[in-house]
């Protein structure tokens, strides 16, 4: 038994492997961003908010942190479109990750925003600051800084969550590289390039993010 | 000495092949009815045609069938599991009487075995909506149409060849892609359509339209034996055609595939 290792058989597809990496990147960075703002609205909603609206958020980020996302995104694609809504797989995927995503998003956040000392708090209302105020000038600020390593993580794992994408008909990183190794039966060759490439995209973002993290809080981040 | 060694190594050499390569003679049309058991081969992994049931029994069109053959014959039926690489070996060797598993015939595989009559065809074709206009595949070839198909399926690539312009939604699974035709993800889909009445069925509401005149192919599946067993497979012939006239085919297909045989195969008593 011998296997004969024939990357020359895919390089052709590497520009295409390349495109489905950008895209799974993008479905993350999009999905991050939205996230991050159910996130700190959540957290500040769980912070500040009456008694219906926390028990709500608090049912919100329970039903999404225990469920599987791929069960999620598979409610979204093919049990919605029966109650009428017909969302396309790329909406779909990317509606799914960020509902998933706020709802992480909304317990790291809360921990930060629990995390500010009471006397800060205090000495803000003292000087008059609204409570939307506070969350922009006191909170936020400090709130970045000590979750900056959390969130990164939450970004590299949804950068790597991307993959399940391609059940859905979006042809990311592994939907691509389904595709080739249908074509090609270079199942070794191929998957093994889409986890370089997987690799390179996660590495790329550690650093984008370490190096922001540097910049924006002068926080000790490794770069990679 | 160095000549003596080689000239043995040659004798070994081909004695090692000769043993492999000795023929194993496929079992004649007396043999089986002498023995009493007819050996046939059901590829399991071909739902509806081959599958396992909940006892891990192989169930299926295939089994069926062949259970008419055997009965036919006055014989038991041993049903024997085959794959898509090793079918046609078996075959040769003799390891099974007939095979079934969607033989098509081609000139190739006609190289190493034989067939008989056609069982059964297979549409390689469209399936769409009744309200959808299309009456031709070739009218796909447009980048307003979006085909929903089956990842790493063989049909992608006859799309790209032949279709460069339709959008393709790929997904994971046969089910998964009829509901997404079913609610309006895509304009059709180009499969073999007869493996899907099943999965077509469960969406009763949707007016599924398949472009039976215009089948982009038809494939025709027979039963393959052994080269040497002439005589089997003219009986094979006989019998095949006989469930066919008696409409057994038919009401087997109808039984596991949930819809009528698309394309008659046209088998005659003249054959």
């Amino acid at each position: 038994m011998s296997y004969t290792l024939q990357y020359a058989q895919i390089w052709p597809y590497l520009p295409t492997l390349a495109a489905g990496a950008l895209l799974s990147l993008q479905i993350a960075f999009f999905a991050f961003c939205g996230g991050l703002l159910i996130g700190t609205a959540g957290a500040a909603a769980l912070s500040f908010g009456g008694g219906i609206v926390r028990r709500l958020v608090r049912a919100y980020v329970t039903f999404f942190t225990n469920t599987p996302q791929l069960v999620q995104i598979y409610f979204l694609y093919f049990a919605l479109p029966d109650a009428g809504f017909l969302l396309s797989s790329y909406a779909a995927v990317l509606i799914g990750m960020t509902l998933n995503a706020g709802a992480y998003l909304t317990d790291i956040q809360r921990a930060g925003f629990e995390s500010v000392r009471a006397s800060e708090m205090e000495a803000a209302e003292v000087l008059g600051f609204t409570r939307l105020q506070r969350i922009r000038y006191v909170i936020l600020p400090h709130v970045a800084r000590v979750l900056f390593p959390p969130l990164s993580n939450q970004y590299i794992l949804m950068t790597l969550g991307t993959s399940m994408a391609a059940i859905f008909g979006v042809e990311e990183l592994t939907g691509r590289a389904l595709n080739i190794n249908a074509q090609t039966f270079r199942s070794i060759e191929v998957f093994s390039v889409a986890a370089a490439f997987y690799v390179l995209i996660t590495l790329a973002a550690t650093a984008a993010l370490g190096l922001l993290g540097r910049v924006m809080f002068r926080a000790k981040m490794r770069l990679v | 000495m160095i000549r003596r060694k080689l000239l043995w190594l040659l004798a070994a050499t081909f004695g090692v092949v000769a043993a492999y390569a000795a023929p194993v003679e496929a079992r004649t049309l007396d043999d089986i009815i002498k023995s009493g058991v007819i050996k046939v081969g059901v590829n399991p992994t071909l739902p509806p045609l081959g599958k396992f049931n909940e006892k891990n029994e192989i169930v299926g069109f295939d089994v069926d069938y062949a259970t008419e053959i055997a009965k036919i014959l006055g014989v038991k039926l041993e049903v024997v599991q085959v794959g898509s690489p090793d079918r046609i070996p078996f075959v040769a060797s003799g390891k099974i009487d007939f095979v079934m598993g969607a033989m098509t015939r081609n000139p190739e595989r006609a190289k190493v075995v034989d067939f008989t009559l056609p069982v059964h065809t297979e549409v390689f074709g469209v399936l769409t909506t009744e309200a959808k206009p299309y009456k031709d595949w070739k009218e796909l070839d447009s980048d307003a149409i979006t085909l929903v198909q089956v990842r790493g399926t063989t049909p992608i690539k006859f799309i790209a060849d032949n279709l460069p312009k339709a959008k393709v939604t790929q997904l994971d699974n046969y089910p998964d892609a009829i509901r997404a035709l079913a609610q309006g993800r895509g304009d059709a889909m180009i499969d073999v359509v007869d493996f899907v009445g099943e999965h077509m069925n469960k969406h009763k509401d949707i007016k599924w339209k398949i472009l039976k005149d215009k089948p982009v192919d038809v494939y025709f599946c027979g039963l393959g034996v052994a080269k040497s067993s002439t005589g089997l497979k003219d009986w094979l012939n006989v019998a095949i055609f006989e469930l066919a006239r008696r409409g057994k085919t038919d009401e087997m297909w109808l039984k596991w595939f949930e819809i009528p045989m698309l394309y008659p195969t046209g088998v005659g008593p003249g054959f």
